[in-house]
């Protein structure tokens, strides 16, 4: 099992506190919301990531299992 | 100290009361962090934020309608976005939310840092006029949103110099002369009637947030002419009055501690992390009011379908649980999940806006104006004067 970062859109409200804490793991797109960037997905450890994460006001960025890639 | 009440009476968050207020935030939070007050009608208030994140997160049992703002702000109308539900209030929100990414916000920063620094040598050169001494409420925290934002909207420069006085009467006279505000509304009302029908008229190419109001759909049609005027109507009150208070409110704190206006002063890139303190502490928003639509219960209090709920988030961004020393502004806190700008579907739409106008100004005031401190003894809130004495450099 690995593990990726991801945003729950449900949730996320474009306040951009992901953006400007990490933005090397985090994109806003045309719409306001936040995005993992691509290839960044396994970055949930990263200090900068992990503080991004303690203040999304919206708790909506989170980690994920998912199934080992083939 | 004296002994902490047990209850705080008919709590009020406006006006004289924001005086004391942390006190009753202190008593709330430990004693009756869900109480009832008398004040405006009568309501319930929340006051730990994780009790105010749960009802932000949860619009089908805390609803806005008929307002989030208690009192009114000058007009009986429900104000689109922030006073109106799902499953309408989305296409609303979609208009401008675009417009509001840090992306966009960032093409403004030039303009900004050129006002931030024309603002500033104003301040210099009326203390250096006064004895040292300037009102920097007036010469830099006021009109620095009204240039960054009217511009932004589209309000033509000559009608600036209206703008402080229809938000006094309405955001800071609503509560004791409600007539004052409802007068003050009905001009503001005038005013959007009249520059939307103009610019409907005459036509012309904007680049601007009026134009994506007039020109956008919601639900596959175009705006009423009413919620044009709404939308506009509220956009002028969030868009000038609460940058003034935060930018005020943070020079209000840096006037008073000489040591975090060095640091800041010095280390220009620790003003970001320190505006999120800002807003935490001394956040122009302290409350938002809600209707409970269903009964339900919190902290086990029950709460009746048809009460008006206040969330304070002003109590919220002090709640111990949260924030170590929740009452000590410390300028470089890293965990700040603050709740100065709401959160859930009505998180303020402005935020990126209100941060990037709070850090340039900021930092071109303290890399512009010398060493200040208090001359005047004003109070943290509000947008009323806060007189400085200015040093020499
Ligand atoms: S901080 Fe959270 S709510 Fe805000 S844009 Fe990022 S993920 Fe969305």
């Amino acid at each position: 099992m690995a593990k990726e970062l991801y945003i729950d859109l449900s949730r996320c409200q474009g306040h951009a506190r992901c953006w400007a804490i990490a933005p090397e793991t985090f994109g806003i797109d045309d719409e306001g919301y936040a995005y993992v960037i691509e290839g960044r997905e396994g970055s949930y450890d990263e200090e900068n990531v992990r503080k991004a994460i303690r203040n999304c006001p919206e708790r909506s960025i989170l980690i994920r299992e998912t199934e080992e890639s083939q | 100290m004296s002994e902490q009440k047990e209850v705080v009476e008919d709590f009020d968050f406006h006006g004289e009361a924001l005086d004391e207020i942390f006190e009753d935030y202190d008593v709330m939070l430990n004693k009756c962090p869900v109480g009832h007050s008398s004040k405006y009608g009568g309501f319930t208030y929340i006051a730990k934020s994780e009790d105010i994140f749960a009802a932000e997160q949860d619009p089908d049992t805390f609803a806005v309608a008929p307002s989030m703002l208690l009192p009114s702000f000058g007009t009986d109308d429900p104000l689109i976005p922030i006073d109106i539900d799902p499953p309408t209030h989305a296409g609303y929100r979609k208009i401008l939310l675009p417009l509001f990414t840090p992306m966009n916000i960032a093409s403004l920063e030039p303009g900004m840092v050129e006002t931030a620094k024309q603002l500033a040598e104003d301040v210099i050169s009326a203390a250096a006029d006064n004895d040292g001494v300037a009102d920097v409420s007036k010469l830099f925290a006021r009109p620095m949103p009204t240039i960054v934002f009217s511009r932004l909207a589209g309000y033509p420069e000559e009608d600036w110099p209206k703008f402080d006085q229809w938000v006094d009467d309405i955001i800071y006279r609503r509560t004791k002369e409600p007539e004052v505000a409802y007068a003050a509304g009905g001009k503001i009302t005038e005013y959007f009637d009249a520059m939307i029908k103009k610019r409907e008229a005459e036509g012309g190419e904007y680049n601007d947030l009026l134009d994506k109001v007039l020109n956008s759909q919601v639900d596959g049609r175009e705006l009423t002419h009413e919620e044009k005027i709404s939308y506009s109507f509220l956009l002028f009150l969030a868009g000038l009055d609460t940058t003034a208070w935060a930018l005020r409110s943070s020079l209000w704190y840096l006037a008073g501690n000489p040591k975090a206006q060095q640091q800041l002063r010095d280390n220009p890139d620790e003003i970001p992390t320190a505006v999120e303190e800002f807003l935490r502490t001394l956040s122009p928003v302290q409350a938002m009011a809600r209707t409970c639509l269903k009964d339900t219960v919190v902290q086990g209090k029950e709460i009746k379908a048809g009460e008006r709920v206040v969330l304070v988030f002003g109590a919220g961004n002090r709640d111990p649980e949260v924030y170590e020393d929740p009452h000590d502004i410390k300028i470089d806190r890293e965990d700040n999940r603050h709740l100065a700008f709401g959160g859930g579907i009505h998180r303020c739409l402005g935020s990126n806006l209100a941060r990037k106008e709070m850090v340039i100004g900021l930092e071109e005031f303290l890399k512009r104006v010398p060493s200040f401190e208090h001359a005047g003894g004003e109070v943290w809130h509000g947008v009323g004067p806060l007189t400085l004495r200015i040093g020499k450099e």
